[in-house]
């Protein structure tokens, strides 16, 4: 499929979806175009881990926020700025993953929430699961886990 | 264009050894493929991210099997349970292993075992820090001379 050039050679930097660039990554990553502007929230108190998330979202075109704990990840929901997506892991700073997606979910936020951590036992999943995330995923986090996810939340 | 194909192969042989080693796993390939012309040091950038904290954790568990007076072996714990994280992220494969080992002896309060474990960890940091530099500067001089950076599937 060729390429759809820009009619700029400037890709301004609020847009994420210049589609030169857009393309070139299309024959190397899983391929995704969405249609409607996605928010997320990544909690990681690893900054390797921080800043590699937010990138993979970002080259999707998700805006994306970090924070590198939960107590920080709370307050930010309790102010009211609402996400599509949440990416959590289970040990953080302050509390932990699990008290921190209890009290998101305690206030009611129902957007999908994903714990990304590098546990991989199953009574660790049963126990994320149960403190409130939709899905498990075992560090990294990687297109084929993520896009299937972004194009449920895009309505696709 | 001589020059850039030289460099372009060595940086593909290079690539595939590291890859053949068990340096860097499928992960590191996928870092790469999100590296682009808005972000070209990307890959980069968070290579040293991640060496910072290696070095950051090693010196934790360092210390804390320092202790003389009893080994805090959940904090040590805590400190290789990041490191398989940001290891794994990142695609550094051997440094991920050597934290799994290191986990099971963190767990069975081993001090010997968490000792060896150390040292290999940061064995297998410095190697890789090592290769790393030596393949992001065929990077460079595959830009600086005008070609582009293959992609090692």
């Amino acid at each position: 499929m060729a390429p759809t050039l820009p009619s700029s050679d400037q890709a301004s930097d609020q847009d994420n979806w210049d589609n030169g660039r857009l393309a070139r990554k299309r024959q190397l990553l899983i391929e995704i175009v969405l249609r409607n502007k996605l928010t997320a929230l990544v909690v990681d108190g690893d900054t390797t881990c921080r800043v590699l998330e937010q990138l993979l979202l970002r080259s999707y075109g998700v805006q994306t926020q970090c924070v590198d704990n939960d107590r920080d990840a709370v307050a930010l929901i309790a102010s009211g700025v609402k996400f599509d997506l949440i990416i959590i892991d289970m040990i953080l700073p302050v509390l932990n993953g699990l008290e921190a997606t209890r009290q998101i979910r305690d206030m009611g936020v129902h957007c999908k929430m994903l714990g990304v951590t590098i546990c991989s036992g199953e009574s660790e999943r049963q126990v994320f699961l149960a403190a409130g995330v939709d899905v498990f995923i075992e560090k990294p986090l990687d297109p084929e886990h993520l896009v299937p996810i972004l194009r449920e939340l895009d309505g696709q | 264009m001589d020059v850039v194909n030289q460099l372009q192969r060595q940086f593909i042989d290079y690539s595939a050894s590291l890859h053949r080693e068990g340096f860097l796993d499928d992960q590191f390939t996928q870092l790469q493929k999100l590296q682009d012309d808005n972000s070209p040091d990307f890959v980069v950038e968070v290579a040293s991210l991640f060496f910072e904290d290696c070095e950051k954790l090693i010196n934790n568990m360092a210390r804390a099997l320092e202790q003389q007076q009893g080994v805090d072996f959940k904090q040590v714990d805590a400190s290789v349970h990041q490191l398989k994280g940001s290891s794994s992220s990142i695609g550094a494969m051997r440094v991920k292993d050597v934290c799994i080992a290191f986990r099971s002896f963190c767990e069975a309060q081993n001090r010997e075992g968490c000792l060896r474990c150390l040292q290999q960890v940061t064995h297998e940091y410095s190697l890789l820090k090592n290769k790393l530099q030596t393949l992001f500067r065929l990077q460079q001089q595959i830009l600086a001379a005008g070609g582009s950076i293959p992609v090692v599937e």
